[in-house]
């Protein structure tokens, strides 16, 4: 009996619809999926738990202990300002947090209008697909300089950056699904049987395209990081006394032979972060795929 | 071929088109315009408008327009404002400095990329695929301005055997100038090589799948010749299509890497002239930045489609 219901379960018939929490679930339960999540949690849960870890006010400068190294008064020692660099590096991963979670959505809601836009119409598709490509046509280092160039630094060229960047990915990524599923037996067989085209398109099609989406977002989140720090470095991205994982590892350029202390920690709360992320990307990819 | 080629040049044309009046509609948005940068701080608005006047700035924006990129196809891009010299000058040494860093990385993303390529798809040793396999996650996640400290921290601060940025010249001292290069093409180089890397090992695992390697196996060809002779040319077209993409990459991430080793190119003229609100400079390079990249791009797709008849008749 228990043979015959173990078949069962690992043969599901024709009919049997299938979980779509499935394969988030599984991917999750891997190793590679498991070290991505409790990465990403842990450096997550430092930043919003930052005003109870820290010990200094991040802005705070004290005269008297410039590039100080590790102590008991400063964990990881102090910068150029004498400014308590766990404080720093903790309310940084705050403020990076902040920016990527407004823009990367933002970014891939956009793309996602713009592809299902582009699925109305063969016209719109032509000018949709043109759009793409000029925002593409920049480097995305490129843009955030020409975006910086009218909006001046600060946290919001940083968000305007990261999203326009997201667009073309998120876009492209669902438009190429939309052209899939649309010639699939199911949207056939709905479309004969006089189902809506905004319905179609939105009840039916959309959420068959949702799992590579997903793993986008995951791989989004690298990028997010990468462009703030990266326009950090440019001199273009948020700027100091407000600390950012980007300024402060920019920051500590300079210092590099005098005080390696000053880059060690922005250095790892980045690798592990980013880490984390592409972990779960790829976890979520491997198991999608199947 | 003809008919492909007619139908993506125009394309990329576009596109370009489109750029340039992003381009020029970005710097007429930018407060303040390069006529009261010119006149300094202190100046009356009769001077400023003076200015305005002398650069053309009062005129209607389509006749700017039509006068900037008729400048540019004559090839006179002019004076910069705020930098000093000739703007075609600045744009020139930039684009040298920035020319010889890709060429740099392009070099470690082959060499590495093969390397990182054949080792995780042939290499009988697991051990060795997995750090092949870690290597290449580590380098994919971690952004180039990490990994950038990184190898400054090892390699100019910890073994001081290499300088930790700025360039010489490669034409005063050749010899000098491979020390000062190492470090910044290898930051660049790394994401790229893995990408290559990572499609490489596919590429090979799917031809050491077929027929052709099991008969030749079967008829005792070496191990080494067989990777070598039969596999790796089989596995490289599409590899060399990716190349062409990842060099545009390369171009993009340029701008980072310079920043970080004080590298002398286009990056760190286009920080610098906006910085100083040298809007010619700014709008010159960030067409020019643009027409490489759309360039690139289109070759890439031409050499993909030469290579792929199926591309043509899509």
């Amino acid at each position: 009996m228990t043979t015959l219901s173990f078949v069962r379960a690992r043969k599901p018939g024709p009919g049997a619809a299938r979980n779509p929490h499935q394969p988030y679930r599984k991917a999750l339960a891997t190793t590679r999926g498991r070290i991505g999540l409790a990465l990403a949690l842990l450096v997550t849960l430092a930043g919003l738990l930052a005003p109870l870890l820290s010990s200094h006010v991040p802005t705070a400068q004290s005269g008297e202990a410039l590039l100080a190294p590790g102590s008991p008064g400063h964990l990881l020692g102090t910068d150029d300002l004498g400014r308590d660099l766990l404080s720093r590096v903790l309310y940084g991963i705050r403020t990076d947090l902040e920016v990527i979670a407004l823009a990367v959505p933002l970014g891939a809601l956009l793309g996602c209008a713009f592809a299902l836009l582009a699925a109305v119409h063969p016209v719109l598709d032509t000018v949709v697909q043109r759009v793409f490509d000029l925002v593409l046509a920049f480097p995305g280092l490129i843009l955030a300089l020409a975006i910086t160039a009218v909006l001046g630094p600060g946290r919001l060229p940083v968000v305007v950056v990261i999203a326009l960047a997201e667009i073309p990915v998120f876009g492209r990524q669902l438009r190429a699904g939309i052209l899939v599923q649309r010639e699939r037996e199911y949207a056939v067989a709905a479309r004969v049987g006089g189902t809506g085209r905004a319905r179609l398109l939105l009840r039916h099609i959309l959420p068959n395209c949702a799992d590579p989406l997903v793993v986008q977002l995951a791989v989004s989140l690298t990028v997010a990081v990468f462009l703030e720090g990266a326009m950090s470095f440019l001199g273009v991205g948020i700027r100091p006394p407000e600390p950012t994982l980007g300024n402060m590892l920019s920051q500590a350029l300079p210092y590099l032979a005098q005080a390696p202390h000053f880059a060690a920690g922005p250095l790892l709360v980045v690798t592990l972060l980013v880490l984390g992320f592409s972990l779960l990307s790829e976890a979520l990819n491997r198991e999608i795929r199947r | 071929m003809r008919g492909y080629l007619l139908k993506r040049i125009p394309s990329a044309l576009l596109v370009l088109l489109l750029a340039s009046f992003l381009i020029f509609a970005i710097l007429r948005l930018v407060p303040g315009d390069a006529a009261e940068v010119l006149a300094g701080p202190d100046a009356g608005p009769e001077s400023v408008a003076a200015i305005r006047g002398q650069l053309g700035l009062d005129e209607p924006l389509l006749a700017q327009y039509a006068s900037w990129i008729g400048d540019l196809v004559r090839g006179d891009l002019g004076p910069s404002y705020a930098i000093g010299g000739q703007v075609a000058d600045l744009i020139g040494d930039g684009l040298g400095a920035t020319a010889e860093l890709t060429l740099g990385a392009l070099f470690f993303t082959v060499t590495l990329g093969l390397l990182f390529g054949v080792l995780g798809a042939a290499s009988r040793r697991r051990p060795v695929r997995v750090v092949v396999h870690a290597l290449t996650t580590g380098a994919l996640a971690v952004p180039p301005f990490v990994t950038g400290v990184l190898l400054v921290l090892v390699f100019a601060v910890g073994l001081s055997v290499l300088p930790s940025g700025g360039r010489v010249g490669l034409l005063e001292a050749p010899d000098l100038e491979l020390q000062y290069l190492l470090l910044p093409s290898l930051c660049l180089a790394l994401p790229s090589a893995a990408v290559l890397g990572r499609y490489l090992k596919d590429s090979l695992e799917r031809a050491f799948a077929e027929d052709y390697i099991r008969t030749a196996t079967a008829a005792g060809v070496p191990r080494r010749r067989l990777l070598w002779r039969h596999a790796l040319p089989n596995a490289l077209p599409p590899v060399v299509t990716l190349l062409g993409m990842q060099t545009g990459q390369l171009l993009g991430g340029a701008v980072l890497v310079e920043a970080i080793f004080a590298w002398p190119g286009l990056g760190q003229l286009a920080e610098q002239a906006l910085n100083r609100r040298d809007y010619p400079v700014v709008q010159d390079l960030l067409l020019l930045l643009v027409a490489v990249f759309v360039l690139v791009q289109l070759l890439t797709d031409v050499v993909y489609a030469a290579l792929d008849p199926r591309i043509r008749w899509e």
